[in-house]
């Protein structure tokens, strides 16, 4: 048996070779991501490593609010690092202060930012403790004086005795580089840029108080270990504060960037890599099911001969297994090569991300390598075991017998299980909202939809070919016969392409439906003329000078500024919103139901209706706070609002917020123009004004929605390309199955020569089929995508989606596309079937 | 001189006394093919000339690898020439190309093959009037009901092949040979994977089309009785035309290969 397997393979190499590249294609986009995921993970542990290098112990507040990217934690006593230094067993001891500070180059323009951190502290000066080295100038000793790290010099052409600025969230401020520094021996911690002051300077201009530090920084004497050092430092700490060994805080590090940057990074393209493998997968089953029908014979006359069933299936399972293997092996090697060309493609792309060299771990590996063979085998099992219950009489007969695949038992299996998945997701959408409801639903859905396809496959076919044979005379008309005579085969290759249009379908749809969400709210909501707001991915946030600084300009009437609020409502960390009651009301109608947003105090809060109801409140009721500074209070409810989209469940006046923020900003700007001032000669003024505070723009209403429309379409544009491998992965498929069904025709074809068919009409015919299939399964595709994208949508209405909408251009656009798909993948099998030779093919038995 | 020099133009007229045709249905001249190169090559034909006359059967036989399907395909322009030329009706066919050559098929030639004449999701009507669609040709209704009439298809239309059986296939094919009214029709061995009374069936049926319907007709077969259906035989023997036999009977027929293969 296993020499039938190895002549089998070598019989069929075309075949599999295209097998092969689906497989492939597939775990070189999941090995890559791995790699990629790997190469990072250990950049960003060099750059921690370094960091803490001599770091023995860590002492900072134990309090930290707040969610996500949103967090503030307490700060401590800059003088306990005195007392710390003199505990029995400390080295030395340094008080840090940290904040957020963009260093301007010589072209103006601020250096990084946009996701990695830009930070500002103070300089440390040659100790241990300081990750950074001198490697120019001097420390800086006098206010307004500066280290930079090396890599941000380069980068923005700053040389020692250079004055610029660092624009810090709260102000920018005028500096003199001094001196520039390296980080372990490296230009910079990775992509992070770093500025630092004299202690005086940074604690004057980072922290709220002079005499506030973010963390102290512990070395341990000689013989002294890290967890000893942490018990002796203990009992000096005040109970607000905590500390921990350097190694846990490095471990913090890294689990943090895991869960936060990396994580996502990584689930989200191995999500594509597994849209890209179930595409293959569908790929792979067909080919090896065209494989066995057309082996019909042969598998016959094995069992005729005496050969058993399992003989038969083990054939057929070895050769998905070699396969299998060849195709994850060189796959996992173009998944290296692929890793390596998106790591450079970053690089010229000018994005930071901390690149050593590239990291192949032999977990990765195996994952990759076992997820590609057991696809492939898994994808086979069907055809074998299919081609393991051939009867032995079946050699006997002409020609293999053609099953429908529409078989009752398939068409109600299937039929119950799309039903239940509509089900499902109809019910997770109802009401609150089932997540897991609705994607268990979606999963039947796809799964039912699949089954099914067999089923619908003849007369969708017939229907979408309609056009095609009434235009094209005889090709359009055999066209139309081909794809509709092997229902079967025409399901299982539409649905590779299914699944990838689908998908493409959905992100289109909940994309549209989160403009038009963002679209209806500011409409809806939006009293003002005039927006700044900040860029969503700098999470720098604005000056609050900025809205000070524009409510003075003649131009404008009034303004009124959000911050986001990092705290713990009622015992769980959560985000608020602050801003000025005062004018609140003039730029956004958040429908007030009860009380009066002007009139809150600073020992109020308002929540919106939902809130109030989940959480049993009424006018009055007190609502336990905590700030990030430890700070606990009771904030009374003053008002409540229906609309929660915009400024979230929990709002509260500046005055409540202010004392208790270590680095205030502001998240967005709203601008009232003065009566009788031209809009745009007041944008132009307050333009000006916002140069001054990192140059943020001024935007109307308009102008703003269609940035945030702007960046959902860059994100779409994003997942389009990932999703152009599933997209390939499926034409190879049809390709694939189309040559084989040429093959299977050769005798069809001869004769439809031999009587005059012109090769133009046989390549008409072969594209015709193509571009039926293709459009069976994009119309599927869409159809699912467009029903999917409701449920997502609708499921998370709570959460900022309020509208569906349908992308008819998008999704037109769509449909052609794969259509064209159809016939772009036909063009090789067409021509081929067009140069055949017609003898041969009469002659062929 | 060759012993196939028999079938210079000026024989014709002896081989047939009443063909004062001005123009035979098709022709070979001086046709050599050879597949391969040097050491394997194989001359399939050997300066073979024919003619064949317009509005007669006429039979070509000889033992396997005697040529027979070759001179077919290369009279019906399947097949290349390493020599000579190939004319049907007044047209050359070396100087055609490709894509002419598929039309002149579609609009001039018929076609039964011994095996797999039919398209397998057309159903018999689709299947007859395949050329004529190729070529969007409306048919002739009068012409086409009386070769449906003439095969005793009329009630067999809506069926696929699949519901068809041997002979009743065979009759489709037959009929689509005669639906465009080609000027020559060439069938390989239509009746050689039939039992003898379909084969007798079609094999009248063809006679019928010559005799009634004053179509031309080219059969390759190494059955003497089928032969005998034929107006005239051309013995082929390894790639040369060997002898003729004008009306032929089963019995001649037999001897006459008895007589070539000894």
């Amino acid at each position: 048996m296993w020499k039938l397997t190895r002549r089998s393979l070598g019989a069929h190499k075309r075949r599999l070779l295209a097998t092969c590249s689906a497989v492939l294609l597939g775990v070189a986009f999941l090995a890559g991501t791995l790699v990629m995921g790997d190469t990072m993970t250990a950049g960003f542990s060099d750059i921690f490593a370094k960091s803490n290098a001599g770091l023995d112990a860590l002492v900072r507040n134990r309090t930290e609010v707040g969610v996500d990217d949103l967090t503030q934690r307490g700060l401590v006593d800059a003088a306990l690092a005195q007392r710390i230094a003199k505990v029995d067993g400390v080295a030395q001891a340094a008080a840090v202060v940290e904040g957020d500070g963009r260093i301007v180059g010589k072209d103006g323009d601020p250096i990084g930012g946009d996701g990695p951190p830009t930070i500002a502290g103070n300089w440390l000066g040659d100790t241990p403790l300081n990750p950074y080295q001198l490697a120019e100038g001097r420390a800086p000793t006098a206010p307004g004086e500066v280290v930079i790290d090396k890599a941000a010099a380069t980068s923005g052409k700053l040389h020692l005795g250079d004055t610029t600025q660092i624009r810090l969230t709260t102000r920018p401020i005028d500096v003199k580089v001094v001196g520039i520094a390296t980080f372990g021996g490296a230009d910079s911690a990775g992509p992070m840029t770093y500025a630092a002051f004299s202690d005086d300077f940074a604690s004057r201009t980072l922290v709220p108080h002079v005499g506030d530090a973010t963390s102290i920084r512990v070395a341990a004497d000689p013989g002294v270990s890290q967890s000893e050092l942490v018990q002796r430092i203990k009992p000096v700490l005040p109970k607000s504060d905590e500390a921990m060994t350097g190694a846990q805080r490095t471990a913090e590090m890294e689990d943090q960037i895991q869960g936060d940057f990396l994580g996502f990074f990584r689930t989200f393209l191995v999500i594509f890599a597994g849209i890209a493998l179930v595409v293959a997968t569908f790929s792979i089953y067909n080919t090896f099911s065209i494989l066995v029908a057309q082996r019909t014979r042969e598998s016959a006359l094995v069992r005729a001969l005496g050969g058993s069933r399992g003989q038969v299936l083990r054939s057929v399972t070895a050769e998905a297994l070699i396969v299998g293997v060849v195709a994850s092996l060189a796959g996992i090697a173009a998944g290296i090569g692929l890793a390596q060309g998106l790591m450079a493609l970053f690089r010229a792309m000018g994005a930071t991300l901390p690149m050593s060299d590239l990291v192949i771990g032999g977990g990765s590996m195996a994952v990759a390598f076992t997820v590609g063979v057991v696809v492939t085998l898994v994808a086979s099992l069907i055809p074998a075991v299919r081609a393991s219950r051939t009867a032995p009489l079946a050699a006997l007969r002409d020609v293999a017998v053609d099953r429908s695949g529409s078989s009752w038992l398939r068409a109600g299996i299937g039929a119950l299980l799309t039903a239940a998945g509509v089900a499902g997701v109809i019910a997770g959408t109802s009401g609150d909202g089932v997540f897991a409801l609705t994607g268990l639903g979606a999963i039947a859905t796809l799964i039912g939809v699949v089954v099914l396809g067999p089923v619908v496959a003849r007369p969708a076919a017939g229907v979408l070919a309609a056009p095609q044979a009434a235009r094209r005379g005889l090709s359009g008309t055999l066209a139309r016969r081909n794809a509709m005579r092997n229902p079967r085969r025409t399901a299982g290759t539409a649905s590779a392409l299914m699944v990838g249009v689908a998908v493409v379908s959905l992100f289109t749809v909940v994309g549209a439906s989160i403009k038009q969400s963002i679209d209806n709210t500011v409409r809806d909501q939006f009293g003002g003329d005039l927006v700044i707001a900040s860029s969503g991915f700098s999470g720098s946030g604005l000056s609050p000078e900025l809205a000070k600084a524009v409510a003075g300009l003649p131009e404008v009437g009034a303004t009124s500024a959000l911050a986001n609020t990092p705290m713990r409502v009622d015992g769980h960390n959560d985000v608020g919103t602050a801003y000025d009651p005062a004018t609140f009301d003039r730029m956004l109608d958040v429908g007030v139901e009860q009380g009066k947003l002007a009139d809150l105090t600073a020992d109020q809060v308002a929540v919106s209706h939902d809130y109030a109801e989940s959480h049993h409140l009424r006018l009055g009721s007190p609502l336990p706070v905590a700030w990030g500074d430890g700070t606990k209070v009771d904030l009374k409810v003053g008002a409540v609002y229906a609309k929660e989209d915009l400024i979230g469940a929990v709002t509260m006046p500046y005055a409540a917020y202010l004392p208790h923020a270590s680095s205030p900003t502001d998240v967005v700007v709203m601008i009232d123009v003065a009566k009788g001032v031209g809009l745009h000669r007041a944008e132009t003024a307050i333009q000006k004004v916002a140069n001054r505070y990192g140059a943020p723009d001024v935007q109307t209403a308009d102008e703003y929605v269609a940035s945030v429309a702007g960046q959902v379409d860059q994100m779409l544009v994003v997942v389009y390309v990932l999703l152009v491998l599933a997209i390939v992965i499926a034409l190879m498929g049809i390709a694939n199955t189309l040559s084989l069904s040429i093959h299977e025709r050769t005798r069809e074809l001869g004769l439809l020569r031999a009587v005059g068919q012109t090769r133009r009409q046989v390549r008409a015919m072969v594209r015709g089929e193509a571009a039926t299939v293709a459009l069976f399964g994009t119309v599927g595709g869409v159809g699912l995508g467009v029903f999917l994208g409701w449920a997502m949508v609708d499921t998370l209405a709570s959460e900022g989606f309020t509208s569906f909408a349908i992308p008819t251009v998008a999704l037109a656009v769509i449909l052609a596309l794969g259509a064209l798909v159809g016939v772009v993948a036909a063009i090789r099998p067409a021509r081929r079937a067009a140069r055949m030779d017609i003898l041969a093919a009469i002659a062929t038995e | 001189m060759h012993s196939n020099d028999i079938m210079t133009s000026e024989a014709d007229s002896a081989m047939w006394p009443d063909g004062d045709l001005p123009l035979p249905a098709a022709r070979a001249e001086a046709v050599t093919k050879v597949y391969g190169r040097g050491d394997t090559a194989v001359r399939a034909l050997d300066n073979v000339s024919l003619a064949v006359p317009a509005g007669r059967f006429t039979a070509i036989m000889g033992p396997s690898g005697s040529g027979k399907s070759t001179l077919m395909h290369c009279l019906a322009g399947l097949d290349t020439l390493t020599s000579g030329s190939v004319w049907i009706g007044d047209v050359d066919l070396s100087r055609l190309s490709e894509k002419e050559l598929t039309r002149l098929r579609r609009d001039r030639i018929g076609f039964v093959f011994q095996a797999f004449n039919l398209l397998p999701m057309l159903s018999a009507k689709e299947n007859i009037t395949l050329p004529l669609d190729l070529a969007s040709r409306r048919p002739d209704r009068t012409w086409l009901d009386r070769v449906i009439a003439t095969v005793g298809l009329a009630d067999r239309l809506k069926h696929r092949p699949a519901e068809l059986s041997g002979g009743q296939q065979q009759r489709v094919a037959v009929a689509r040979a005669l639906a465009g009214r080609p000027e020559v029709i060439f069938a390989d061995e239509p009746t050689g994977n039939l039992d003898s009374r379909s084969g007798g069936e079609i094999l009248a049926f063809m006679r019928r089309a010559v005799d009634e319907m004053g179509q031309t007709i080219v059969m390759v077969t190494h059955d003497p009785g089928a032969a005998a259906y034929a107006d005239a035989v051309v013995f082929l023997a390894d790639g040369r035309i060997v002898d003729m036999l004008d009306r032929p009977t089963a019995g001649t027929v037999l001897d006459r290969m008895k007589r070539l293969g000894s």
